[in-house]
């Protein structure tokens, strides 16, 4: 078997970046698992157009309170349809159902569901931050539409249900997923830079800065995260906005990881700042600054980018479960882990197991990064074991 | 041995050290909560019908030696701790916190301690079955296991199985004791009790810490497996199960104990969650009712206290073994012969 | 002297993701008691393979053809599968040492203890006479203070010793064939002579063969009794040292001999052998060595020619296509 020597050539020159994409795309879990993380970020991107209904109060359906989730269908007694369309839905007390509302399905009556259809007000690339001080307002304008991918003309589609309050379960979960992603990515920011900083710096200079730096990081990483996490959200009080809160659970985040990061910076600095090439570098009159910029950053880039997509994962979780005890984020800033507050009630579990969707999102969105990390891990250092 | 002692105090000194921080780290937080322990009683009293004054917060501050400076107030809290073992009281609660956490704190301990140590028994064994096996699809079938133990996170766990329990069986397997038992004092009754409910939440702490020590183990068997000391054993006619302990297994050992403080880490930071979800009386599930419900500080701090010296002292251990443990180490610090 | 080792026609083929790789082509050695067999090829050439395949120690997805024989003590090592059959050659009849001591001594566990327990395993004998066999052992391949460094780690020895540690624990089970696979490659070369003639020594006195696997000639010339060049998994040039070093007939044999810095002329400029070795992946058709051969006949750089060997002059064998060219 003679390989060409086009494709030889290419293996030799190809630099690094290059040689680390090519090995993740021959990694079939890392591909799938890619794929699906990529759909997920799309859609919860375009939360708002793909939502029926807006997530948060203001777009409850009071005509469907814990309503369980209605799935378009094409086939009924009546025959085929190629527009799907729902079953309409009465609701109804009585006392056959010990005074529960109950919703009877009127099989006669279709509702067929429309694409593209007007629905709900919404904003789009709107930026609005509010910072303490008048100066820092920054407001962005971006555009409005009211056009959703799909919907009904009377009556609700909940596709994943309703809540106690009758918001749909399907919308929520999108902009929880979307709102989730972005706490978690502006907490990987700060984590990012906080470690850059403080770990360069300690592996750098090495010597008693070092030492003095990591016994500052190690206290910390002794301390138990998710305890210390909330210690710290629980000083957020309560007359802050749902949006400052978005910010400081992120800040947040960002203070707790930063120390394994910093570690990790570490230890990649300190292991290529003994390397040959960087005493050639400072012999020839290098400083600092370019040692740092021109060769050590670009050396580890790979393996930084690994460690930022395998915190990804676990600040998703902290976020999750803070919400979930009610010390994170809250209404109507709404992520998964907010979504799953309610899960726990006795009659939740019992009637309306609907509520429990967004845990499946979450699961394959936890996974899929993980599965991502690990390829890209792979891809960056060939020489781990099969 | 001299130079053991010697090792011994250097890691004890830099424990300490730690501690202390932890400690300065701890206070400083207790201190930032936006008014001070006297204002918040009281506020929290106000919320029950009692009119308080100013005069009634000056005087609770100075009862309570608020109004001394920060340095002083820490020294004490430190030094109280330490030699008298008291963490003062709670300040919404007014009960001494000794009295709260004492028996709290065991359960949690125990188990958090228990669900380690079942993580270890199941995930050893496995990750060498894993490393070692000609079967390519039991090594898959496992790691995949694996990766779902890392990706559901301990609570979602909880979650589902509450779900599941409370569907299929009705009754809630919630709480560390049923009815009965629950304030009498302890009998071999309420133990078998205990044990009877804790066994939910062992699992599904351990669950997590299982599959990350699955990871390891099975990673290092890897690593060590194709080193060249594992061939040349082979080729001096060791084999099997010998072959297995003597050679790769014995030296993928050391970062295995390293990692024991980090994962009561992981299973601590995951004990209060699953023990809101599953009602358990104990340290967890306290220090959300003290963050998230009365906003006590002073319990608070105590509990993260409590919890972060448990792990020093649990990495303190696990350097000393190590270094008897390995002979690389023990011939350094102990002097070669 | 009877032959105690005897390759017949041996193949040896991985399963990788890129295919099947042909790591030895027919290869056919042996090597008779007291006598050295040097074994010298650049890395790739299938040394290694070929002594990995004496014990079995190569790994699950290699591939042995049907017809080839390993022959020890009369039987064909190559058909082997029981536990009880494996442990004969591996330790026991035959022993291996590696080129990197420290690498091939458990790091935890005491040299001494690794010894015994390989005598255990091949003799009925109680743990107080392994003991006295390891330490008598040790002291006769002159490590001092042999009681001392039983009870060592292996770190605690130096590189020198560590390597004469390997040898006695090889030697203990008095195996009838030593595979020493670039013993001396990673030591200094005062210490390289120190093993060189223990193992010298040793096999006059226990009337052992050796197969001495290397790349560096000026070893074997020193060592071996006869040398098997291999290039790419065959045998390009086998027969007695000194024949092949004074009449080397094939190109890849010549051009290593002319590769060595020449002592009479220390400034002449060292002479490379051309080119570079293939990957296995690429191995070719005919003659392997056609694509670096610097005067090739027409129908040899084509790959007409198929491999095999030739005697030229009595014990001394050069394959058919390199006998032609020059």
């Amino acid at each position: 078997m003679e390989v060409s020597s086009a494709k030889k050539e290419a293996y030799f020159t190809a630099t690094q970046m290059q040689l680390v994409r090519t090995r993740f795309f021959g990694n079939r879990t890392a591909m799938i698992a890619g794929s699906i993380l990529l759909f997920m970020i799309v859609c919860s991107l375009f939360a708002d157009f793909l939502s029926p209904y807006d997530p948060t109060i203001a777009g409850r359906d009071k005509e469907y309170e814990n309503g369980a989730p209605q799935i378009p269908m094409f086939w009924d007694k009546n025959g085929f349809s190629p527009r799907p369309f729902l079953h309409t839905l009465t609701k109804y007390r009585g006392a056959d159902t010990n005074f529960r509302w109950v919703y009877k399905i009127d099989d006669d009556k279709r509702r067929y569901v429309y694409f593209f259809v007007k629905g709900w007000e919404y904003k789009s690339l709107d930026f609005k931050i509010n910072l303490p001080g008048k100066k820092f307002d920054f407001q962005f304008p971006g555009f409005t539409s009211d056009r959703h991918l799909f919907g009904t003309k009377e009556g609700g589609i909940h596709l994943f249900g309703t809540d106690k309050a009758g918001k749909d379960l399907f919308s929520r979960t999108l902009s929880a997923i979307y709102i989730s992603l972005a706490v978690g990515t502006l907490g990987v920011f700060i984590s990012f830079v906080l470690s850059l900083i403080i770990g360069g710096i300690s592996g750098y200079y090495g010597g008693w800065i070092d030492s003095l730096l990591q016994m500052f990081t190690d206290a910390i990483r002794t301390v138990p995260p998710i305890p210390l996490f909330m210690c710290l959200a629980a000083f957020a009080p309560q007359e802050w906005s749902s949006e400052l809160r978005f910010f400081f659970i992120s800040c947040l985040l960002g203070l707790i990881s930063w120390p394994t990061l910093a570690r990790r910076v570490r230890t990649h600095l300190l292991s290529e700042r003994s390397q040959e090439y960087i005493l050639a570098a400072q012999m020839s009159g290098a400083s600092s600054a370019h040692i740092i910029g021109r060769h050590l950053l670009p050396s580890f880039t790979s393996y930084i980018i690994v460690d930022l997509v395998i915190s990804f994962p676990y600040m998703l979780l902290s976020e999750t479960a803070l919400s979930f005890i009610g010390l994170g984020l809250r209404e109507p800033v709404n992520s998964l882990g907010v979504l799953l507050q309610n899960a726990t009630k006795a009659d939740v579990l019992l009637n309306y197991q609907w509520y429990f969707i967004p845990v499946f999102f979450l699961v394959v969105l936890i996974l899929s990064f993980v599965f991502v990390g690990d390829g890209l891990r792979d891809a960056a250092d060939p020489h781990k074991n099969k | 041995m001299i130079n053991f002692i010697q090792f011994t105090v250097t890691r004890a000194f830099l424990s300490i050290v730690t501690l202390l921080i932890v400690c300065f780290i701890v206070f400083s937080l207790m201190e930032l909560v936006p008014g001070t322990c006297a204002e918040r009683y009281l506020a929290f009293k106000n919320t029950q019908g009692s009119q308080i004054t100013f005069e009634d917060i000056a005087a609770e501050e100075k009862r309570l030696g608020l109004d001394k400076p920060f340095l002083y107030r820490y020294t004490k809290w430190v030094s109280d701790i330490v030699i008298k073992q008291d963490f003062g009281d709670s300040c919404i609660l007014r009960i001494s916190i000794n009295e709260l956490l004492s028996g709290r704190f065991v359960l949690s301990l125990t188990i958090a301690i228990t669900a380690l140590l079942f993580s270890y028994a199941i995930a050893i064994p496995v990750g060498i079955i894993s490393a070692t096996t000609k079967y390519a699809s039991l090594d898959n079938a496992l790691k995949f296991i694996s990766y779902l133990g890392i990706a559901l996170p301990n609570f979602l766990v909880a979650l589902c199985i509450m779900l599941f329990m409370t569907v299929y069986y009705g009754d809630t397997m919630t709480g560390l004791f049923s009815q009965e038992y629950e304030n009498a004092p302890w009998s071999t009754a309420k133990v078998q009790d205990f044990l009877s409910r804790a066994w939910l939440p062992i699992f599904v702490l351990g669950w997590n810490a299982t599959a990350f020590a699955l990871q390891t183990v099975r990673a290092l068997m890897l690593d060590e497996n194709d080193k060249l000391y594992v061939m040349a054993a082979r080729a001096r006619g060791v084999s099997g199960m010998s072959l297995l302990w003597r050679y790769p297994a014995k030296h993928s050992l050391g970062p295995v104990i390293n990692s024991i403080g980090f994962d009561l880490n992981r299973i601590f930071s995951a004990l209060p969650v699953v023990a809101l979800i599953l009602i358990l009386t104990e340290a967890g599930a306290l220090l959300i009712e003290a963050l998230a419900r009365s906003n006590d500080q002073q319990l608070a701090g105590a509990i993260i206290f409590l919890l972060t010296a448990t792990i020093v002292f649990v990495n303190f251990v696990t350097d000393i073994i190590l270094a008897i443990m390995d002979p690389r180490i023990r011939k350094g610090v102990m002097g070669g012969s | 002297m009877s032959t105690l080792l005897d390759i017949k026609n041996l193949n040896v083929q991985f399963d990788t993701d890129e295919g099947r790789i042909v790591a030895v082509e027919n290869i056919s050695l042996s090597v008779k008691a007291g006598e050295v067999l040097g074994v010298v090829g650049e890395s790739g050439s299938g040394k290694s393979v070929t002594a990995k395949s004496i014990m079995q120690l190569n790994p699950g997805n290699t591939h042995y053809n049907e017809d080839a024989e390993i022959i020890i003590d009369g039987e064909n090592t190559l058909k082997f599968t029981s536990k009880e059959d494996l442990k004969k050659i591996r330790g026991g009849k035959v022993s291996m040492i590696f080129q990197e001591p420290m690498a091939s001594f458990a790091p935890a566990i005491k040299i001494g203890a690794q010894m015994v327990e390989q005598l255990l395993l091949h003799k009925p004998i109680d743990k107080k006479e392994a003991k006295s066999i390891s330490v008598d052992m040790l002291k006769r391949v002159g490590i001092a203070d042999a009681e001392k460094r039983f009870n060592q780690y292996a770190f605690e020895l130096s590189g020198g010793m560590r390597q004469r540690a390997m040898i006695a624990m090889a030697l203990s089970t008095m195996p009838k064939l030593l595979l020493a696979d670039e013993p001396t490659t990673a030591l200094d070369v005062t210490i390289q002579a120190q093993v060189i003639n223990l193992i010298k020594d040793i096999i006059k006195e226990y009337q052992m063969g050796v197969m001495f696997i290397t790349h560096d000639l000026g070893v074997i010339a020193q060592t071996a009794d006869n040398v098997a060049v291999m290039y790419l998994g065959a045998i390009v040039e086998k027969g007695p040292v000194r024949e092949i070093i004074k009449n080397p007939k094939h190109p890849y044999t010549r051009g290593l001999l002319k590769a060595l810095p020449d002592i009479n002329n220390l400034d002449a400029p060292l002479q490379p052998i051309p080119g570079s070795i293939p990957s296995p992946l690429e191995r070719p058709t005919g003659c392997v060595f056609r694509t670096r051969c610097p005067h090739p006949t027409q129908e040899g750089k084509e790959g007409r020619i198929n491999m095999g060997l030739i005697e030229v002059s009595p014990g001394h064998w050069v394959d058919r296509c390199g006998v032609n060219c020059g």
